[in-house]
């Protein structure tokens, strides 16, 4: 069947079998490989988009379900020259990302977070990132590389 | 080659309609959480996890009928395609009844609450599905179209066991809805799991209370979740309390009725050696948070 959606801010289609999953039709019709295929049930998070704003696991979505909807992935994250958000800077800079698997979905989620709740404490940022997991880091880097944008991009909001 | 097809229904007539088409095993999807994984369990095991796979599925999720929740006099209604996170965010749920707030709240992750239904869970009826046992402590009503038309039964009439309920082929679960507990109640919802996240639960508890002016115990009520095949209030704990005078021992004594209960319905299981005592401690943690709101914690990380 013809998929037409919005992905990263421009219209895209995709003519797939109707049992098709968004990360399949993300990865292998779209070529975007920036979204990972971890466990595949919905458990890891590595999969993680945004459907009209929402934190989705896009192996457990049908691509089918996107139709006419707003995808963002992490291609569509960046700064506003283009580069690295300061999100993702956030993460370089607390040392966040180790093998880096995860950190597409941990990004995305940090940034869901972020747009529904711009001062999180701990244990909010815990919550948000709780399915999203990562063998390596330990979590720490990425809770405080999420709670150092929150900071900073509030400081700058007060400026303007 | 495709395993179903995909149609997306605008309206609850359209999808109706569509679930009943002759000829063809249709199936609603609204979060598509717990569909997409057992037709997934099937396809990589060949041993289907339930035994009417559908041939084509019904996007229900973006019907707006079903996502709206609101509240008339005394009942509120919630759209069988409301996500966890649609109750989450809803003034109405947080006003009457924190006991659902808090069964949505521990759903999966974020990931899943955004997609997750209640009516999902509700229909897809999970042994550990966590919104159950809150929805029949509310005293839940579903309310289903089917091609004959329109019923309603209680949620624990609906849901008789396991992955089991009498929702009819065709059937589409279209809203629940629950009667606002009377002023001064209280209830919460307790959750055991192996971690703090993303938790299969093993056992859930949902109560509510409420205090007459003498103090007393005016109304209590108390389910369980992963306890029972059935999920239903446990009566014979409600009538012991109703009239007494809270205290701890009498939340210990609860605690005790309620595993005696679970293991009368369930029978003596594997799992009974560690399920009792867990149910008497989180039974009894649920009525002190509800009768001593300063003493029980919300939050116990």
């Amino acid at each position: 069947m013809n998929i037409n959606f919005i992905l990263n801010g421009k219209p895209v289609w995709a003519d797939v079998p109707a049992d098709t999953t968004l990360l399949s039709v993300l990865r292998d019709q779209l070529g975007l490989t920036g979204t990972k295929e971890g466990c595949g049930i919905g458990e890891c998070g590595a999969c993680s988009v945004l459907l009209d704003n929402r934190l989705v696991n896009s192996c457990l979505t049908l691509a089918a379900q996107a139709g006419g909807r707003q995808v963002v992935t992490i291609e569509g994250v960046c700064g506003p020259d283009g580069g690295p958000s300061d999100l993702q800077q956030a993460f370089i800079q607390f040392g966040a990302v180790q093998c880096g698997f995860c950190i597409p979905g941990m990004v995305l989620a940090g940034e869901a977070l972020l747009a529904l709740n711009p001062q999180p404490n701990r244990v909010e940022i815990r919550e948000a990132i709780a399915g999203n997991l990562c063998r390596c880091t330990g979590y720490q880097q990425i809770v405080d590389a999420i709670q150092a944008t929150a900071g900073s991009r509030q400081e700058k909001n007060q400026h303007v | 080659m495709e395993q179903f097809g995909y149609i997306r229904a605008a309206t609850v007539a359209e999808a109706v309609a569509l679930l009943n088409e002759p000829g063809l095993n249709s199936c609603p999807l609204a979060g598509s959480t717990d569909l997409l994984l057992q037709i997934r369990h099937e396809s990589s095991t060949g041993t289907p996890k339930r035994t009417d796979l559908p041939r084509r599925v019904v996007d229900i999720s973006l019907i707006p009928e079903l996502r709206r929740i609101d509240r008339q006099r005394d009942w509120v209604t919630i759209g069988a395609a409301a996500t966890f996170s649609d109750v989450l965010d809803s003034p109405i749920v947080a006003q009457t009844a924190a006991v659902l707030v808090e069964a949505c709240r521990q759903v999966g992750a974020v990931q899943i609450r955004n997609m997750g239904t209640l009516g999902g869970n509700v229909a897809n009826a999970a042994a550990c599905a966590d919104s159950l046992p809150a929805l029949i402590c509310l005293d839940a009503v579903a309310h289903f179209i089917t091609a004959t038309g329109e019923q309603s039964l209680p949620v624990c009439e609906l849901v008789i066991g396991p992955n089991h309920t009498i929702l009819p082929k065709g059937g589409l679960l279209v809203s629940l809805s629950y009667p606002i507990p009377l002023p001064g109640s209280r209830s919460t919802f307790l959750k055991l799991g192996r971690r703090n996240a993303m938790a299969i639960s093993r056992l859930t508890v949902a109560a509510l209370g409420r205090l007459r002016p003498d103090g007393r115990i005016a109304e209590v009520r108390l389910a369980a979740g992963s306890a029972t095949p059935h999920i239903v209030r446990l009566e014979a704990v409600e009538r012991e309390l109703v009239g007494t005078k809270p205290g701890p021992e009498l939340y210990q004594a609860a605690g005790k009725l309620a595993a005696d209960e679970m293991v009368r319905q369930a029978g003596r299981r594997w799992s009974s050696e560690f399920k009792v005592p867990a149910l008497i401690a989180m039974t009894a943690r649920a009525f002190t948070r509800i009768f001593e709101p300063e003493n029980g914690t919300q939050e116990e990380r």
